[in-house]
């Protein structure tokens, strides 16, 4: 196991410094810089180039980008926030965007699951019914949608929750982006958790665990969820990733000051630092999530860590 | 073991989601008491909504409008301007100009930083040296060439010292200027951030962090920073009891939110967090009737930009074909609907005041508008001129929606009006289309420029031989020697008369047909009616809250 991991996190490293590469290769070929604006002249432009050291080649800027990053110095944004070293805006914005993806992650989960046990206990009642037109709705809807018919109803006319985030009520200004993410993370895991369970619930060893008198309580909980799960955690797994960076959607929506709508405004006026930043905090949030949900495999399904303790131990 | 393993999952886990939620450093948010509390009903505070983020707070780094709105409520130059857009004294409290125009000499007046520290002659200096010294690299570094500013240009290019600027603190009270020509509206340009104070001791304490964070800046104007979030979406002035002019502003403060989605912002204007928003697109129509609806003249002029170097181009008779052939007032009236005027003009209006006191426009040159049938005599013209039936043209826009929309409008308008010119469409991100014009590789672009300074010259000297913006390289003499003489020559210092040479400029500018006007942009903005005094401008700063009072 301890090797696995090891070479899982060699393998990390080098995923990280290729993505870095093929980034500053494609900054350095994609038209137009971040100094590029009416007002700016070309002896003008010259001179900020030459200032931070973009009139270098994309190779030279990279080895030296590694460099500084490996002492958590990841520059200074050139046009959102000018001259401010981007670990401080990140270390500002991070938390935000990871703040509200957990609470969607875990609000996700916890129904999806709930709906989904309980549409697979009741088979074809109405709870079913209910949970397949829930899926069904969370997955063909964009959360924008439901950001905006949240923040109206819930934000504008019943006056409940805040419709803009702010710093002042973190939690309470975060519920209604939490609800809107989470929606979609419902409706997958509850249309997952069912069909898995209706599978393993009608399954043999089901059966025989019914009839040898396992309690209820353990039988579904233990027993079938368990099974369950590995395709579950499969497909949260990259949602985890996608909600904790931030839905660039959800955050300009409510105003949040994370990272995904950063990444956004970073694209569109070339703030190249940014742009390379939050990749690189978004590959290795990946990275990490998928090594974990690597081992949890193991933890829950004894057959995978076997196979894979053969292989590697 | 596996349970031990399970445990130890769980636990990876807890630590994963736990410590990325707790791990919010409170270095970098400040406290929550700062913020402006809601509930207090008795504060007077301007909720103003914003679509981007504060860039900067460094008077020579900033570029934006949003920045130097914000500086400018923070921190005044010598000089400020009214309501009516005339420049009033600020921090200079007297101000003496030598019978020849060219030397200033300013007295500052008694009052503080933010700090405590009194303003000094030397703050100015210090500021004024910092713009144009290469090393700062401000992007607007230009401007002090522009004011006349001895050897600004020859500094900003490097050929000289920055110690050789013809700015001087004779003492702390005296502030001595020196200008290599008489400059008209030299006053209106020290109201502009560029100008602003410095204060020399506490940037060096500030050092790299100057600017970066509400407790790295100084204010002398009417608000101080409170609270600046790092990458916040909120940022909050409020009074500053140092101001010397503290009795007559009228608000506690003016608390900032940064809402980039228009939907949410306007839901957040009616729902009452905001007083104030920007209106886009489609939402215009549906508040133009409405009390709370402005619509304020900008200072950007759009244009059409011929490229003379494309085969076609250079002939006279087809850029007055093309200049004549789209409606303007279907652009302005049907598509941007935003309070935005039908140009057919190079210099906008409510830019500049002559010295007659009237507008530019009142007393310039009226020139022809759209007029469809002259422009297919023309095309006719251009056709005998040019041996061709037809031609084929690209032009080049920002992807906007706005620019997009009246791209394609131009493109459907012009196909329509002269049989045989043909419009390809050519979209491009913002950055990178100003790139293609500045390069040249272009055939008919859309761009836009916005005013520097309340002159006309800040548009006419664009068309010069040479000129980095003259992105059609248009070439006339004539009209060199005339904005030269005008801007820097012998017609610099007799104002009647430079007046009507920069007419006469303009009226070759239009008779060439060297661009093709579009519209002066407008912007369309909501506003609660019980606020009120906040004072609107075309160039420089745009908006100015020392007047501004909440009921």
């Amino acid at each position: 196991m301890r090797r696995y991991v090891l070479n899982r996190l060699g393998l990390a490293v080098v995923t990280i410094l290729v993505i870095l590469l093929v980034l500053f290769l494609i900054l350095e070929f994609m038209p137009g810089s971040p100094f590029n604006d009416e007002k700016i002249t070309k002896a003008q432009r010259a001179v900020l180039d030459a200032k931070y050291g973009l009139n270098q080649p994309a190779l030279y800027r990279f080895i030296h980008y590694i460099k500084a990053m490996l002492s958590g110095d990841f520059g200074v944004s050139y046009v959102i926030q000018k001259n401010m070293p981007i670990s401080t805006m990140l270390e500002a914005r991070l938390p935000v965007s990871i703040q509200i993806g957990v609470q969607a992650v875990l609000l996700g989960t916890l129904i999806g699951l709930i709906l989904g046990i309980v549409a697979a206990l009741k088979h074809n009642s109405f709870v079913d019914n209910l949970t397949t037109f829930i899926s069904v709705i969370g997955v063909s809807f964009p959360s924008y949608v439901f950001a905006l018919a949240l923040s109206y109803f819930l934000g504008s006319k019943l006056k409940w929750f805040p419709i803009l985030y702010t710093s002042s009520e973190p939690f309470v200004s975060s519920i209604l982006p939490t609800i809107a993410l989470s929606v979609f993370t419902v409706a997958t895991v509850a249309r997952f958790a069912r069909s898995e369970m209706i599978d393993v619930l009608s399954s043999d060893y089901m059966l025989l665990s019914e009839s040898k008198g396992v309690k209820w309580q353990r039988l579904i909980f233990i027993h079938a969820l368990r099974n369950a799960l590995i395709p579950i955690i499969t497909v949260l797994a990259p949602l985890v990733v996608a909600l904790m960076t931030g839905s660039l959607v959800i955050e300009q929506i409510f105003s949040i000051p994370g990272i995904g709508s950063l990444l956004v405004t970073a694209i569109q006026v070339n703030d190249y630092n940014v742009i390379i930043a939050v990749t690189f905090v978004y590959s290795i949030l990946f990275i990490a999530i998928m090594l974990l949900v690597d081992i949890l495999y193991g933890v829950i399904d004894p057959r995978i860590r076997l196979a894979k303790g053969e292989k590697y131990e | 073991m596996r349970k031990v393993k399970i445990a130890l999952s769980i636990f990876l886990v807890i630590i994963l989601l736990v410590g990325c939620t707790s791990s919010k450093p409170d270095a970098t948010i400040p406290a929550e008491t700062d913020s402006p509390s809601a509930s207090a009903a008795e504060a007077k505070i301007i909720n103003l909504g914003k679509e981007v983020e504060l860039a900067s707070m460094d008077s020579a780094i900033a570029t934006d409008g949003l920045s130097f709105e914000v500086i400018a409520a923070t921190i005044e130059g010598l000089y400020t301007i009214d309501a009516a857009g005339v420049p009033q004294l600020a921090m200079a409290e007297k101000a003496e100009l030598s019978d020849d125009g060219l030397n200033y000499t300013f007295t500052i007046r008694d009052a503080k930083w933010s700090n405590g520290t009194p303003i000094s002659a030397k703050d100015f200096e210090f500021a004024w040296k910092r713009l144009v010294n290469p090393e700062t690299a401000s992007e607007y570094s230009f401007i002090m060439g522009v004011a006349g500013v001895k050897n600004a240009d020859a500094i900003v290019a490097g050929e000289k010292g920055i110690d050789e600027l013809g700015v001087k603190a004779a003492d702390d009270k005296t502030l001595v200027v020196e200008l290599d020509r008489p400059v008209a509206f030299f006053n209106s340009l020290l109201a502009f951030p560029s100008f602003y104070p410095i204060n020399e001791a506490f940037y060096k304490e500030k050092g790299a962090q100057y600017a970066l964070t509400a407790d790295a800046l100084l204010a002398n104007g009417p608000f101080k920073m409170k609270t600046w979030e790092v990458g916040g979406t909120t940022f909050y002035l409020e009074k500053n009891p140092d101001y010397f002019d503290a009795a007559n502003i009228k608000v506690d403060g003016l608390n900032y939110k940064v809402i980039k989605d228009t939907q949410q912002s306007i839901l957040a204007y009616e729902n009452g967090d905001v007083d104030y928003v920007t209106l886009t697109g489609e939402q215009i129509v549906n508040y133009q009737q409405s009390p709370e609806y402005h619509n304020i003249v900008a200072g950007y002029l759009w244009y059409l930009s011929p490229n003379q170097k494309v085969p076609g181009l250079e002939n006279l008779n087809l850029r007055k074909a093309l200049s004549l052939a789209y409606d303007k007032e279907a652009i302005v009236n049907d598509i941007l609907k935003d309070g935005s005027i039908a140009a057919s003009f190079a210099v906008p209006t409510l830019l500049a005041t002559g010295p007659d006191g009237k507008d530019y426009r009142e007393t310039a040159r009226t020139f022809p508008s759209t007029d469809k049938a002259e422009a297919l005599k023309y095309w006719e013209l251009a056709k005998k001129d040019l041996g061709v039936s037809s031609i084929k043209l690209e032009l080049l826009f920002e992807d906007t929606e706005s620019a997009t929309l009246v791209a394609q409008f131009i493109q459907s308008e012009i196909e329509t009006a002269l049989p045989g010119v043909t419009f390809e469409l050519k979209s491009q991100p913002k950055k990178n289309r100003v790139e293609l014009m500045q390069n040249g590789e272009y055939q008919v672009g859309l761009t836009r420029w916005g005013p520097d300074y309340a002159d006309p010259m800040t548009y006419l000297d664009m068309w010069t031989i040479g000129n980095p913006n003259n992105y059609g390289t248009w070439e006339n003499k004539e009209y060199d020697d005339l904005v030269n003489s005008a801007s820097k020559g012998e017609l610099a210092s007799k104002p009647n008369e430079r007046w009507e040479a920069l007419k006469k400029a303009e009226s070759i500018v239009m008779d060439q047909a060297v661009i093709f006007p579009v519209y002066q942009k407008g912007n369309a903005v909501l506003i609660k009616p019980e606020v009120t005094g906040i004072e609107f401008h075309s160039v420089g700063v745009n908006i100015f809250y020392k007047n501004a009072d909440k009921k």
